[in-house]
């Protein structure tokens, strides 16, 4: 009984030592939030960025696999507000290489990283844009023809990326560059290989998966095949996409509908 | 009845009683260390003793070359995993660990070390540093290994440290600063052994510290001498920097060098001069940057230096190993020095005097035209130098290849690295320097997918920079290699396999998938006359042996 008299107090205490720490934090944090967002607190922010923080995070903070360090412009995994971005850059995340930045550095200079990182965090809701949404998914189900490689939702075909949340990750100008010119920048992903196996029968996919002595791909009839590359008789690597181009098939205002149809692909909002 | 329950209960008895027995034997031998010290002679003569691997590079000439032949190009597709470590701190793994007379020594992040048993990866002690919160380090939470002497282990730690640890308890001997943390210093990489002294270098070239190398007592832990890789004021050297620019060249020396008995020299290299990409405020060769400086073994005076890289702009440190070997030149036999570097260039400098003996491109480059066949300069083509708005350079940052070790196979002559073909965008920037803030002046941008570029094992001819064979593998490969007088190659890929080549031909042998990035240089050794191979993926340590 005392045992569990002990255990309550502790938590009492934890739970008291919580309190005094969160009402310590955000207090500069809520007074600050809003102070340090001018742009030339941005350029400081960008600045200081630049020198500690690309390392990883690169310089245009898209993130770094082999650093591990995330994409910071878009949806961010450990923090969903300006205090959650501060506290991050304040304290580090233990048990990895985000450190915290020194100790000495004033609040009021991470304010200012913290205003560059959500510089790069537009709000896609802010966005306004000349297409109709509406008629973009009339195009997209329709004569464009989208959803026989695309899904969304669930429904749709799988040659293709899934694009139920495309708006999230993409800004519209680039949303077009991908209808008009779909050859640029194909992610390796979408790459096709042509590869004859060790039974001597051509097959071509979707780069599903490459590695040092393996290889993965997906037909079109959407069979996985796994090939050990020391068995492999040939194979050829096509870094183009398999989508055609929208550009010229589609009227000006038709691309805008559409790009506005896929630009409201997003997750609901809190 | 009862009497038949009695009986079955003795022969139980009796059965676990032989069982304990049994085990206790067992217990027992795992619990005592077996290890006699390690001798400074233990330490000239460790290729002697191919059972053990005694420092982070194998040997002191660093050819990480191991005379076991047990595993070899007939048996090696039946190897098995034997056991497998896990690191509790999450962090990738850089760990070439050190094995002495079936003890193992295991590094991890952030500077911690672990004895196993080498047989099954079970923990005798572990030794946790206390870190202040406070780190200054560039490119991830790593350590790369310990150094030993006597009964004493020697590791670097990331708050700038060098410590001393018993190596029959892990408890701490002495710990003595190298340098001040919060400047921008860290260390990384395992210390060299050379006599009576511990020979350790500095990390923190992307914060503007000035970089040296530093021999230590092994004893009370006290400074015996400190050899700056930047000369100071009215030093030789000093005028290859603009101004004061000296006071923060960087030319950090975050990898672990080798030695020469017979010449007493030492050998290691220099890191970029700071800052980085921006080499306006730095006019001049910056020496002693992107070097391989040779060092008396005594004293620590500079004897003689090579610079691969005069006025580096884009962060092509000479952070690689040097490998030492007997080559016949011309008829002559020479002792000489074998060095792949990140700026896509491999070289064969005699180890005497640093004269330049040849060299060519290894990986994919197009900041030369070549080396000047007297010096060994490169031939610039003028323009590459990094640009506000950006240029596109071959090696990218990353390099031909970078810090991971390299192999040297006496049998094939063959020099074995992990190499990569790519290019970046280089850009500069404008930078004030502040005391332990990053100091870089730039940086770089790839702008095609990383799939788009390739990495290879590849085995040259030190005698005229050929290159005998290549292995393909995916890009940004960041693996070691060790060769074995089996007639084998040992390394890993980025993508997590470990693999075994054919050291005479390049043929594909065996690989395993491990999952993670191989980050770290495999080890081998014998316990129990069993061959035993060693490598770090991910976060674990993997020990592979033939069947029993």
């Amino acid at each position: 009984m005392r045992l569990q008299a002990s255990v309550l107090w502790k938590g009492l205490l934890s739970l008291g030592a919580l309190t005094l720490i969160l009402a310590g934090f955000p207090s500069s944090a809520e007074d600050a939030g809003t102070l340090y967002n001018t742009p030339y607190d941005i350029a400081q922010g960008e600045r200081y960025f630049e020198r500690q923080c690309s390392r990883c995070h690169g310089f245009d903070a898209k993130g770094n696999d082999e650093t591990g360090a995330p994409d910071i412009t878009g949806r961010l995994n450990r923090a969903s507000n300006e205090v959650g971005i501060f506290n991050v850059i304040r304290n580090g995340v233990p048990n990895t290489a985000m450190l915290p930045v020194d100790v000495n550095l004033p609040d009021a200079q991470v304010w200012q990283v913290v205003a560059y990182v959500e510089s790069l965090r537009y709000d896609p809701n802010s966005v306004v844009l000349d297409g109709d949404a509406d008629s973009g998914l009339s195009l997209f189900i329709g004569r464009g023809d989208c959803s026989s490689c695309h899904m969304i939702n669930g429904q749709g075909g799988r040659l293709g990326p899934d694009l139920s949340r495309v708006g999230e990750s993409t800004r519209p100008e680039d949303l077009m560059t991908a209808i008009t010119e779909p050859h640029e920048d194909v992610a390796p992903r979408w790459w096709t290989l042509e590869i004859t196996g060790a039974d001597g029968v051509p097959r071509s996919g979707f780069r599903m998966g490459e590695d040092s002595f393996s290889v993965r791909i997906m037909d079109n009839d959407s069979n996985l095949w796994s090939f050990m590359k020391g068995d492999i008789q040939s194979i050829e690597r096509i870094e183009r996409s398999t989508m055609p181009s929208y550009d010229g098939s589609m009227s000006e205002s038709e691309l805008d509908d559409l790009v506005a149809y896929l630009f409201s692909l997003r997750r609901e909002e809190n | 009845m009862k009497r038949v329950l009695c009986t079955l209960c003795a022969l139980a008895i009796t059965a676990i009683t032989a069982q304990v027995s049994a085990q206790e034997q067992e217990f027992q031998t795992v619990m005592t260390p077996a290890f006699s010290p390690i001798t400074w002679e233990r330490l000239v003569n460790a290729k002697d003793e191919p059972h053990n691997w005694l420092m982070y590079n194998g040997t002191l000439d660093a050819q990480r070359h191991s005379r076991l032949d047990e595993v070899n190009v007939s048996n090696v597709d039946e190897l098995e995993l034997k056991w497998a470590y896990q690191i509790p701190e999450i962090d990738r793994a850089e760990t070439v660990p050190v094995v002495v007379d079936g003890i193992m020594f295991i590094t991890e992040a952030p500077s911690n070390v672990v004895a196993v048993d080498a047989r099954t990866g079970r923990q005798y002690w572990r030794y946790n540093h206390e870190m202040p919160e406070d780190l200054r380090i560039c490119c991830g939470r790593n350590n790369r290994g310990i150094a030993i002497l006597g009964e004493t282990l020697f590791m670097s730690t990331l708050d700038a440290h060098l410590v001393a640890i018993d190596a029959r308890t892990g408890n701490l001997l002495w710990d003595t600063e190298v340098a001040k943390h919060d400047s921008g210093y860290s260390k990384t990489a395992a210390p060299l052994i050379v006599k009576d002294l511990v020979v350790t270098g500095i990390a923190g070239g992307e914060f503007g510290i000035r970089g040296f190398i530093d021999a230590y007592d092994p004893v009370t832990g006290e400074l015996v001498w400190r050899t700056y890789t930047v000369p100071g004021e009215g030093e030789f050297g000093v005028d290859t920097w603009l101004g004061d620019s000296w006071k923060t060249g960087g030319s950090a020396t975050w990898i672990t060098g080798a030695y020469d008995p017979d010449l007493n020299l030492i050998y290691w290299g220099t890191g970029n001069p700071g800052p980085d990409w921006n080499g306006d405020v730095r006019l001049g060769d910056n020496l002693y940057s992107d070097s391989a400086l040779a060092l008396n073994g005594d004293t620590g005076e500079i004897e003689w230096y090579f610079q691969f890289t005069p006025h580096d702009v884009h962060d092509w440190d000479a952070i690689q190993i040097p490998i030492l070997a007997d080559l016949n030149i011309n008829g002559q036999n020479r002792r000489t020095m074998m060095w792949a570097n990140r700026n896509a260039f491999f070289y064969t400098i005699d180890a005497a005097d640093g004269q330049f003996i040849q060299g060519a491109p290894f990986a994919t480059q197009t900041w030369a035209q070549g080396l000047d066949s007297v010096t060994g300069a490169p031939i610039r083509v003028p323009g590459l130098a990094p640009t506000y708005e950006g240029i596109m350079v071959s090696p990218p940052i990353t390099g031909g290849t970078n810090w991971y070790s390299p192999a040297y196979n006496p049998d094939t002559g063959l020099f074995y690295v992990t190499s990569f073909d790519g290019e970046q965008i280089f850009f500069k920037r404008d930078e004030d320097y502040e005391e332990g803030e990053r100091y870089t002046g730039g940086g770089g941008r790839y702008d095609q997918p990383m799939d788009a570029f390739q990495s290879y094992i590849r085995a040259i001819n030190p005698l005229n920079s050929e290159i005998e064979w290549e292995f393909p593998i995916m890009p940004r490969s960041s693996a070691g290699i060790t060769t074995t007088t089996g007639g084998l190659v040992f390394s890993g890929t980025a993508d997590g396999y470990f693999f075994a080549l054919n050291a005479e031909t390049g043929e594909e042998l065996w690989n395993i998938s491990l999952g993670r990035r191989v980050h770290a240089a495999p080890i081998t050794y014998e316990v129990d006359g069993q061959q035993h191979i060693t490598i770090a993926s991910g976060n674990v340590v993997y020990t592979f042996t033939l069947d029993d």
